[in-house]
């Protein structure tokens, strides 16, 4: 079992009287890549800025590595590296001066490696010109090289892939995976575009209001995919005869059109079908859809509302 | 190198790495030439050489300034001044020293004034320093890194006056250059003759060069410290250099206006010139230097504990 890298416990802040953060508890673990997602408004940033320090926790704790945020910041901040909001950096300087800058404000980043982080992140030929000329998908890039300067164990990027082409977005993706892979680095994402953390996380929080609503892991072991219930479309010939059959059956049918839709465990499936065919239904086709984590998502926030 | 000055190069290197500081280079060292061009130009008085007869030339000049007193019939500035001239060329003419010629030294000394645009110059730089940070959006990368923010303010207050005193050398050093290419160069350190508290002194000119510029510094530094204080408190340069900018000239303003009061001792302003103690020229009775210096200390203390405070304690929000 890997380390737990990132803690929060009971989580709260407070702005006035109006609480922002309401008792957020989550960890994760070291190698582990955690989605975090919510409606805008819901406290995603206020969460991160916490976690990074630029906000002041009102109770609880945060743990990096076993070091207290509040106590050790010191020990804390060392090994987390962040892009909080937009990858904002000094825009009349080049991005190697960017990077030395940064670079100087800890013990031990040598000049190899910020060579190395620029090969990483594919920036080597702009990297003498000023950022103030770079696109966003180059500040990008900036802004996760300078998060990952000096090997930190807690990567925190809010809406990495910003402002990419889809093959910036793929190798950046790639590239997280590999960090949280190889050097075992606990990857903190959040985001709003829910395919894009469908397609990198091992795990997802969503957050609204300033509460974790739900946590769920995105891909599951065999056993699980084999319980989660999935929704299936017949499309049959007998309709009225085939509703009669499944109701039998004790399966509840919704009639769309001329489809029928259900929702089934997978390891179901073949038996209904034999079921059907044995009486004779004319099946053309089954579908089975697995229901996206959008769909979740939007299930469980009720839509993209700012309240 | 270690980390504390590690957070002050990264601090020098911001400023220095901006075009609108070496604007303000160019232009100091513009006004410096220019200024030495116009001298040069237009005052004749200056550039009198004095010969082997300077005693001879120095009797002559006093005849003039006395015939200038006795004729003009109601101006009491002018016997004044020129009532100091004769002194100072009689205290030459006993003391048996040879009145400096005018050079690169004597026109260093004039430009101690000048450092009123360092001043402005330091507290634009000190005024953007936090908030230009928080305007670029950097303050997010800046506050996130291993390093209290004790001493990440402390990297950038220092560096501000780091910058103040290299324009203070450049200011020098330009004055010397200019000096030397009008006027000549009157040696490596030559004595001169000033007025103090307790009459005529003949002293080293480095010295005065260094104590007159010092005066003018206890202002910069206040007004910076303040401007500082502004724009952290309020994440406004311009605010921040406005107040600066206009206490800087005005300040006076303000004590002169309440002059009559007793509690006008307190105010910055009235303390604020710490030469008026060396001339015996004092603004206000019963000052003394202990008690500016005391209050001077108490404005910078003041100041300095309230930026601390706001930064350290302040969540950053967008």
């Amino acid at each position: 079992m890997s380390e737990i890298a990132l803690r929060l416990e009971n989580v709260q802040k407070k702005i006035g009287k109006k609480e922002i953060i309401k008792n957020v508890s989550l960890t994760v673990n070291e190698g582990e890549v955690y989605g975090f997602i919510g409606p805008n408004g819901a406290g995603k940033t206020t969460t991160i800025r916490l976690i990074v320090g630029l906000m002041k926790l009102t109770a609880g704790d945060i743990k990096v590595l076993g070091k207290s945020i509040k106590d050790d910041y010191k020990e804390a901040a060392k090994h987390i590296g962040a892009i909080v909001e937009n990858p904002e950096l000094y825009p009349f300087m080049t991005g190697m001066q960017n990077l030395r800058h940064f670079a100087r404000m800890y013990d031990d980043v040598p000049e190899e490696r910020i060579e190395e982080v620029i090969e990483l992140v594919g920036l080597k030929k702009v990297i003498h010109g000023k950022v103030g000329k770079y696109s966003l998908g180059m500040r990008q890039r900036l802004g996760i090289a300078q998060a990952i300067l000096h090997r930190p164990k807690v990567l925190i990027l809010d809406e990495p892939t910003n402002g990419l082409d889809p093959a910036g977005m793929r190798e950046i993706r790639n590239y997280i995976k590999k960090l949280a892979v190889e050097e075992n680095v606990a990857v903190i994402i959040s985001s709003h575009l829910l395919s894009e953390i469908e397609l990198i996380c091992d795990r997802i929080g969503i957050i609204k209001h300033g509460e974790l609503i739900t946590e769920q892991t995105v891909k599951g072991d065999e056993e699980t995919v084999e319980k989660t219930a999935i929704k299936v479309i017949f499309d049959v010939e007998q309709i009225d005869q085939t509703i009669k059959l499944l109701k039998e059956k004790n399966i509840d049918v919704v009639k769309e059109g001329d489809q029928l839709i259900t929702e089934l465990q997978r390891k179901d499936i073949p038996a209904i079908v034999r079921h059907l065919v044995e009486h004779e239904i004319s099946i053309y086709g089954v579908t089975g859809v697995k229901a996206t984590l959008e769909d979740q998502f939007l299930e469980l926030t009720g839509g993209n509302i700012i309240e | 190198m270690s980390n504390f000055l590690k957070l002050v190069y990264n601090e020098l290197f911001k400023i220095y790495v901006r075009k609108v500081t070496w604007v303000m280079y160019g232009f100091l060292f513009l006004i410096v030439l220019g200024g030495a061009f116009l001298v040069h130009t237009l005052d004749d008085e200056l550039s009198t050489t004095y010969t082997d007869n300077w005693k001879e030339q120095l009797q002559e000049e006093n005849d003039m300034y006395l015939g200038d007193i006795s004729s003009s019939s109601d101006s009491e500035y002018f016997s004044l001044y020129y009532g100091e001239l004769v002194e100072r060329n009689n205290y030459h003419i006993e003391n048996d020293i040879k009145p400096l010629n005018y050079g690169a030294w004597s026109y260093t000394l004039e430009n101690a004034g000048l450092v009123s645009i360092i001043s402005l110059f330091t507290i634009i730089i000190g005024a953007g320093i936090i908030s230009n940070e928080y305007k670029w959006g950097t303050i997010k990368l800046l506050l996130i890194r291993p390093i209290s923010r004790s001493k990440i303010l402390l990297s950038k207050f220092l560096s501000v006056f780091i910058f103040a005193f290299v324009t203070m050398i450049f200011l020098l050093l330009s004055s010397l250059l200019a000096g030397a290419i009008f006027f000549g160069f009157e040696g490596l350190n030559p004595d001169i003759v000033v007025l103090k508290n307790d009459g005529f002194q003949h002293v080293p000119i480095l010295g005065e060069v260094i104590t007159d510029y010092g005066y003018k510094v206890v202002n910069l530094i206040m007004m910076t410290t303040l401007a500082f204080m502004i724009s952290t408190i309020f994440k406004s340069s311009s605010l921040a250099v406005g107040v600066g900018i206009f206490l800087l000239m005005g300040g006076n303003i303000f004590v002169q206006a309440f002059q009559n009061y007793d509690w006008v001792k307190y105010i910055l302003f009235a303390n604020i010139d710490l030469k008026q103690y060396v001339t015996g020229n004092v603004l206000i009775e019963g000052m003394t230097l202990g008690f500016s210096v005391t209050v001077l200390f108490i404005y910078f203390v003041i100041f300095t504990m309230l930026t601390w405070l706001v930064f350290t304690k302040r969540d950053v929000a967008s």
